[in-house]
């Protein structure tokens, strides 16, 4: 079975789903991602951004292929050597090749993969740009990611929150300010899934940057529609608490399990991919 | 506005200029080219050296005025240093297709320029997104659809050209079966599926088709319904084209009734591409699309 509906979360007015309104005139990391990666579902305010960014900060382009790579490897990992079958896509982004449904479907067919955007449009760039395998199937919620309830309800339409389910994070959490507690936010969802269940992160890490370049990317994702909030390398590991670290634990996402022939550079991303007891 | 111009030079001109034997395709290898030239600091002088001509030929496919010979291409982008092998693929068969006689050719009786040029960007476009608000988009149109929708177009029409325009029509969907065929990423009114084209059992039949068309991998339907209300593309329909390449331009694709309208300068391209995001956004998703027309079938 396939299914590729939205569900549109909502519907009272109490649990009525913070979606991102459409506009081309604000930068968005999504966009701005894609135009970094080389794709062209961008606009003019992204790509603006974009540079600005990458003016402040060069590395960040290879930070950028490289945490793709890292989605690749970890859902690879995930799905081959653990035998994952069941994975929660949160900040999916507009689609590039080797999509987490992809990957894993590659590895093994009857692969569910639930993605989560809070931005609509994303969300049918990804619906449309994606075709599931047939025997697995992908859904999409468009959820904010601090809507743990909306997601949860939703993901279990088509995941089974009885067996070990992936959840991936990439590049996401740094849109989430301390004051949402994106801690808490973890752990709400890795509560939600038993054990055996697996944890992937990747988040811009603070002390990979000097302290100009974190003041200037600032300057920039003030004008963002996300801001963006860098954490160093213990913030993001508070994020695993509770869970073990697989090889080799926490690193930069160029670091962790690389394969011959992966890009050459330094990142300032820190990753990690982590199993719930 | 009415014209192709990779870089405000060389209008693309419609049915009322005299005939032009620059497709846009052209146009855009060539403007890519001079880019890419450019970019290596290469003078028209050197980069016509390598290839044994002179520099008008040069500037003569820079802005798209001859077909290009493929070896010609090769040994450019060599001298620009373009070595990815991606890119040079991709540009290679842009060069390819700018040469070869195209299928339609023998349809070129039929056929107005402009939109010859058409077919030639539509075989050559990785990804093709429309929004309609008339008809059904040509690539997903039964013969008996087409058939009524060009007996409209052609009242005084012999019966063997409306039947020579069907027989074009079908020949261009090809193009969905072909290995590496485009992705096509349709967002339509809901007005295209109310309205009745040459009765109730040819629309019935349409409607079955798409549902159809619908659950091949690299095509994408969805309807904005009218519960919808307004929508920002109240304009028309149109057609936006995407290649490959990694800095040829998306075109737009507008047809007149006499002309089309070709847009590939990035602040109109984006315009449109704006619309069809937010369309994309607003719409049903291609499931809920599915379960709609089926519905509106038996309402037929």
């Amino acid at each position: 079975m396939t299914s590729d509906d939205t569900r549109v979360a909502g519907g009272g007015s109490a649990s009525r789903a913070r979606t991102l309104p459409f506009d081309t005139s604000v930068a968005h990391q999504a966009r701005m991602y894609d135009y970094v990666l080389g794709g062209k579902d961008n606009y003019a305010a992204d790509r603006k951004a974009a540079e600005a960014w990458l003016k402040i900060d060069p590395e960040a382009a290879f930070t950028a292929r490289a945490n793709r790579a890292f989605l690749g490897r970890a859902v690879r990992f995930l799905a081959g050597q653990v035998g994952i079958r069941q994975f929660l896509d949160i900040g999916t982004g507009i689609p590039t090749a080797d999509n987490t449904h992809q990957v894993a479907q590659a590895v093994a067919p009857a692969s569910r993969i639930v993605y989560v955007d809070y931005d609509p449009t994303v969300l049918a760039h990804a619906r449309a740009l994606v075709t599931s395998n047939q025997a697995g199937a992908t859904d999409y919620i468009v959820a904010d990611l601090r809507d743990t309830g909306v997601i949860l309800r939703q993901a279990a339409g088509l995941l089974n929150f009885t067996k070990p389910v992936a959840v991936t994070m990439l590049a996401v959490l740094h849109a989430i300010p301390d004051s949402d507690d994106p801690h808490a936010i973890v752990a709400t969802l890795m509560d939600a899934v038993p054990s055996g269940s697996y944890l992937a992160i990747s988040h811009g890490g603070s002390d990979l940057i000097p302290r100009e370049t974190r003041d200037g990317i600032k300057g920039v994702s003030d004008r963002m529609q996300q801001r963006i909030a860098y954490r160093d390398r213990d913030e993001v590991a508070r994020f695993f608490a509770g869970l073990d670290l697989a090889a080799p634990g926490l690193v930069r996402v160029e670091e962790w399990r690389p394969e011959p022939d992966g890009p050459a550079g330094r990142s300032s991303a820190w990753c990690a991919v982590g199993r719930k007891r | 506005m009415n014209t192709v111009a990779p870089d405000g030079e060389q209008p693309f001109s419609g049915l009322d200029d005299p005939p032009v034997d620059a497709t846009v395709l052209r146009m855009l290898l060539g403007g890519q080219l001079r880019r890419l030239r450019e970019a290596a600091g290469v003078t028209p002088e050197q980069a016509a050296f390598k290839i044994r001509g002179s520099r008008s030929k040069i500037s003569r496919m820079e802005t798209g005025k001859v077909g290009f010979k493929v070896r010609d291409v090769a040994d450019l982008l060599t001298v620009y240093g373009v070595t990815d092998d991606q890119q040079r693929k991709a540009l290679l068969s842009l060069a390819r297709q700018s040469k070869n006689p195209n299928w339609w050719t023998k349809y070129s009786d039929i056929l107005p320029d402009w939109f010859e040029t058409y077919l030639g960007l539509e075989s050559a476009a990785t990804t093709i997104r429309s929004f309609e608000i008339q008809w059904v988009h040509a690539l997903f149109q039964t013969e008996d659809y087409a058939r009524a929708i060009t007996e409209l177009g052609h009242q005084t029409g012999l019966p063997d050209e409306i039947e020579r325009r069907v027989g074009l029509r079908v020949k261009r969907q090809e193009l969905l079966t072909r290995p590496g065929a485009p992705r096509i990423w349709s967002v339509m009114d809901e007005a295209v599926l109310r309205r009745p084209v040459g009765g109730a059992a040819v629309t019935r039949a349409q409607l079955g088709h798409l549902i159809e068309v619908a659950r091949m991998p690299q095509v994408t339907l969805q309807v904005v319904p009218f519960t919808h209300g307004g929508h920002a593309a109240a304009g028309g329909s149109f057609t936006v084209l995407r290649f490959a390449e990694l800095d040829l331009p998306d075109v737009v694709y507008i047809e007149q009734l006499t002309s089309a309208i070709y847009l590939d300068q990035r602040a109109d391209v984006e315009r449109y591409l704006e619309v069809v995001d937010q369309l994309s956004g607003a719409a049903l998703t291609p499931a809920a699309t599915a379960r709609f027309i089926e519905q509106v079938a038996r309402q037929t």
